[in-house]
């Protein structure tokens, strides 16, 4: 018998676990009660006119979120993707840095600048015009569509520019010479090409909008209004209503799951637009007099999204008051004297935080590896249902995924509620989709027969796997880690209900300063976050040879 | 030195057959080519001697030791075997010396130096000494396939496997590479088991061919015996080009196609059966009708198209009276221009009859 099966079963039992038990648990506490089986909590939630304007609320959101990401995520990737405007290079980072920005600390941001009273915009806008109203309000659905849009584009731009970058310009070409203008082109060629991925695109930014807790947590609650994860947060709250909780997160379940799977079919036809894609050149569209104007509207964009936000952010942590000008009178460091020394749970915050990411990451990707191993290699009987499982949390909203941990964790036999173990395997599971993709693309690179080549030869399956297989597949391996600690230390939605007095973490810190309106100690903490992110993503870059967008340059 | 014999192997994928039977006998010492078009199940056979595949039925013996059956399957690493790859595999994070010396890792009692010594003498032998420190992302196609073959003879195998090892390369290098593995075998006389789809390639190579088809061994044979003697319609058509014409025996000699009459030298014809002849083009002889003769299968024809090659032409030519056109391989000299009428004589020893397609 091979001695390596046990390792990977041991793996693939450890994924059942992990996935299984929590969801086991929501379902099953969604439908019990004290006189077994019963429908009453889904009664309960779904007939409160309050849950059922916080499900009006999420709906609206998410369609609009997909919809305004669109509309900026498509023209970028094909200015980007396919035509001479200027400062490609720089456009691509910036999509890349707004991948990659915490959206609850984008969030914070725009409060600092377009607040109804104190934002920074609308200060600047009473001075120059001695109007009373303010111009912008953020705290109302628009400003939250806006809010989560300009951090939920990336996905779209990614899914068309990656498949722009697919279609060789030749099938325009053969259009054009078959008599068709340029827009005709556009209208019969191009964009049915692209349509699949657009779709997808959109699927994927109302799903995140569906997931997301922090930005409407700090922008709409002010305002009054719930969403569905918010919602099932204030059921956690004094005195907690899990099993309310628990039937009104398996419909955020269903939902993202079904969109999920409508994706993947759109996608699954996808493999069209690579046909012949092989050799084809693409050329680039000259934009003639148009290339400054289409710079300065990316710009716009990205100054919405990083410029302002980014700029606020820095002003924030330097300045006593942050609301004023930023002179010499206002410059202090004493932001981060509070927040590293004074503030009573900063410094722990962030020990919790690193350890924890350190400590996802390394098993995390070591999972991934074994697991995705598994699957490519087809080592276990029912290799196809490993795969699923670990792709399973991607359709699991964090705020979910955390009435689940919550539930299965406050019992016999795994006692883990009030340690960081709870947080630390809902972090696990909730990262581990992004690195399996990492992980399982890396291994699809390396051919079976360079393994079986040493097999031959006399070398058995773990001795393979440390000689051959594992230098082969190191820089992949590294960024799966790279990404999920990424995902680790911008993680809010799970741990805002995970969370104990002696366990935060500095998102969970960051959304308690707000409470005090620290503004100053929230943007030491947010600057200290995006640089230890940024840190990450070059560690990537580098491992990789590529950018994280993932498109060829 | 170990033979290896097939028995009666099956296997699947999903509903698809790609193995259904097949038996099989390597000869201790020879090379033996696997021979067929793609999705005969050549490859699946050779996966399955490696142990990489488990057979549903059937087993692989080599010597007298069973590795492979239904229920118990030796794995790669203990079958003494080494394999060829069409890719290579080799490790592109390994020098040309480390990825020669791999397989020497797993033999006991050998000490480094020895190890050492056995690559250098066996990248001479390869004829590329000097090249110990490359790494294979380094070396040309045709290098590679050399680190590829010293990887795999280096350890001195029981049985060597190689699937369709010279596929990548291109023509020149690949005539060159045929020699270069024959020499090899009879330096070493290993018994090896060689895919291919390429018939020259299984024809240089080998000592003998199994043309294989869905999963069946059609014929075996050296290369001379299927070329002269195929058993059925699929071998003549596979090794070289051939004739085929179909008719009925009307005596133990003679087959009838239409009003045409074709003698038959092995003359073990049942009479009133259907018969499938093969007749190679280079056993038609061409002449100007003067020149014919009257000898039997000599029939006048008219030339169809002809096509010069360098070394023969290349001719269709009409059978008078008759709707079989028969392609001929001739001398550049004598030459008739298409239109023109010719004697076209067919030795009865060259009119082979072939069996049913299983």
């Amino acid at each position: 018998m091979d001695r390596s099966i046990a390792v990977w079963v041991g793996a693939t039992l450890a994924l059942v676990v992990l996935i299984a038990l929590p969801l086991g648990w929501l379902g099953w506490l969604s439908i019990s009660g004290e006189h077994g089986a019963t429908l009453a909590h889904y009664r309960d939630a779904f007939s409160d006119p309050a849950l059922q304007k916080a499900l009006w609320n999420t709906v609206v959101l998410a369609f609009w979120v997909g919809l305004v990401s669109v509309a900026i995520g498509a023209p970028l990737a094909w200015l980007t993707a396919r035509t001479d405007v200027p400062g490609r290079g720089l456009i691509r980072g910036l999509v890349l840095a707004s991948f990659v920005t915490p959206p609850f600390l984008g969030a914070f941001a725009w409060v600092m600048l377009a607040g109804p009273n104190a934002g920074i915009l609308n200060t600047v806008w009473r001075s120059v015009t001695s109007a009373e109203a303010p111009l912008l309000n953020i705290f109302t659905m628009p400003g939250l569509v806006f809010v989560v849009s300009i951090y939920t584009f990336p996905y779209v731009y990614i899914m068309v520019a990656n498949t722009l970058a697919l279609i060789a310009s030749d099938l325009e070409e053969a259009a054009a010479i078959l008599g068709a203008g340029r827009l005709a082109v556009a209208r019969t060629v191009t964009l049915p090409m692209v349509l699949p991925a657009l779709a997808s695109g959109f699927i994927l930014a109302v799903l995140q909008a569906l997931a997301l807790f922090g930005s409407p947590a700090i922008l709409a609650l002010p305002a009054g209004f719930h969403t569905v994860t918010t919602q099932i947060w204030s059921l956690f709250q004094f005195p907690p209503k899990v099993e309310q909780a628990a039937a009104f997160s398996v419909p955020l379940l269903l939902a993202t799951a079904l969109l999920l799977d409508v994706q993947k079919r759109l996608l699954g036809r996808r493999g069209y637009a690579a046909v012949g894609g092989k050799g084809g050149q693409r050329r680039t569209i000259p934009l003639g007099r148009w290339r400054w104007p289409a710079l300065a509207a990316c710009l716009i964009v990205m100054s919405g999204a990083i410029f302002l936000p980014y700029g606020v952010l820095a002003k924030g942590a330097f300045s006593r008051a942050w609301a004023q000008p930023l002179s010499r009178d206002n410059f202090t460091l004493g932001n981060f004297a509070f927040t590293f020394f004074e503030y009573g749970s900063t410094r722990a915050a962030i020990v919790n935080t690193l350890e924890l990411a350190v400590l996802t990451a390394c098993i995390g990707a070591a999972m991934v590896a074994l697991l995705s191993y598994v699957t490519n290699r087809r080592l276990v009987v029912g290799h196809q249902l490993v795969a699923f499982l670990v792709l399973a949390p991607v359709v699991v909203p964090g705020v979910v995924l955390a009435v689940g941990l919550f539930i299965a964790y406050t019992r016999p036999p795994f006692v883990l509620y009030g340690t960081l173990w709870i947080l630390f395997l809902a972090y696990l599971t909730k990262e581990m989709p992004v690195g399996y993709a990492q992980a399982d693309a890396t291994f699809r690179a390396i051919p079976a027969d360079l393994e079986e080549a040493g097999r031959v030869l006399g070398a058995g399956r773990l001795r393979i796997l440390k000689e051959i297989t594992a230098p082969l597949a190191k820089s992949g391996i590294i960024a799966a880690w790279c990404f999920i600690f990424i995902g680790v230390i911008r993680e809010l939605s799970a741990s805002i209900l995970l969370f104990t007095p002696s366990t935060k973490v500095m998102s969970v810190v960051i959304f308690d300063l707000k409470e005090e309106g620290q503004f100053g100690a929230i943007s030491v903490l947010g600057l200290v976050m995006l640089a230890l992110t940024f840190a990450t993503v070059a560690l990537v870059q580098a491992a990789l040879g590529r950018d994280v967008l993932g498109a060829r340059r | 030195m170990p033979g290896v014999m097939l028995k009666s192997l099956a296997k699947c994928y999903g509903d698809v057959g790609a193995l259904d039977g097949l038996s099989l006998e390597v000869k201790p010492g020879e090379l033996l080519a696997l021979l067929g078009p793609s999705g005969c199940g050549k490859t699946t056979t050779l996966r399955l001697v490696a142990g990489f595949l488990v057979p549903e039925a059937g087993e692989i013996w080599v010597g007298d030791r069973c590795l492979s059956s239904p229920t118990a399957v030796v794995p790669p690493e203990r079958r003494r075997m080494a394999m060829i790859f069409q890719s290579y595999a080799l490790w592109p994070h390994m020098t040309v010396a480390q990825n020669v010396a791999y397989g020497l890792r797993f033999k006991p009692g050998l000490v480094r130096l020895d190890r050492d010594a056995r690559v250098r003498e066996m990248l001479r032998v390869v004829q590329l000494a000097g090249y110990e420190m490359r790494y294979p992302g380094e070396l040309s196609g045709g290098q590679q396939q050399r680190v590829a073959v010293a990887r795999a003879l280096v350890v001195e195998p029981e049985i060597l496997l190689l699937d369709e090892p010279l596929s990548n390369l291109d023509a020149n290098l690949r005539e060159e590479m045929r020699f270069e593995i024959r020499r090899l075998h009879e330096t070493f006389g290993i018994t090896t088991l060689y895919v291919t789809h390429d018939q020259a390639e299984a024809m240089v190579i080998s000592d003998r061919i199994a043309v294989l088809k869905a999963g069946r061994v059609a014929q075996v044979g050296p290369a001379d015996d299927l070329y002269h003697r195929p058993r059925t319609r699929f071998v003549a058509e596979f090794i070289g080009r051939t004739n085929v014409i179909d008719g009925i025996a009307t005596a133990l000699d003679t087959v009838a196609h239409g009003a045409l009459r074709l003698r038959v030298a092995s003359g073990a014809l049942q009479p009133g059966t259907r018969v499938t002849l093969s007749i190679r083009p280079h056993h038609v002889r061409l002449a100007a009708p003067a020149d014919g003769g009257d000898g039997a299968n000599t029939f006048p024809g008219t030339v169809r198209r002809a096509a010069f090659l360098g070394d023969t032409v290349d001719y269709e030519v009409g059978i008078a009276g008759s709707d079989v056109v028969i392609r001929a391989a001739a001398a550049p000299t004598p030459r008739f221009e298409v239109g023109a009428a010719v004697s076209l004589r067919i030795e009865p020893a060259a009119c082979v009859p072939l069996g049913e397609d299983e």
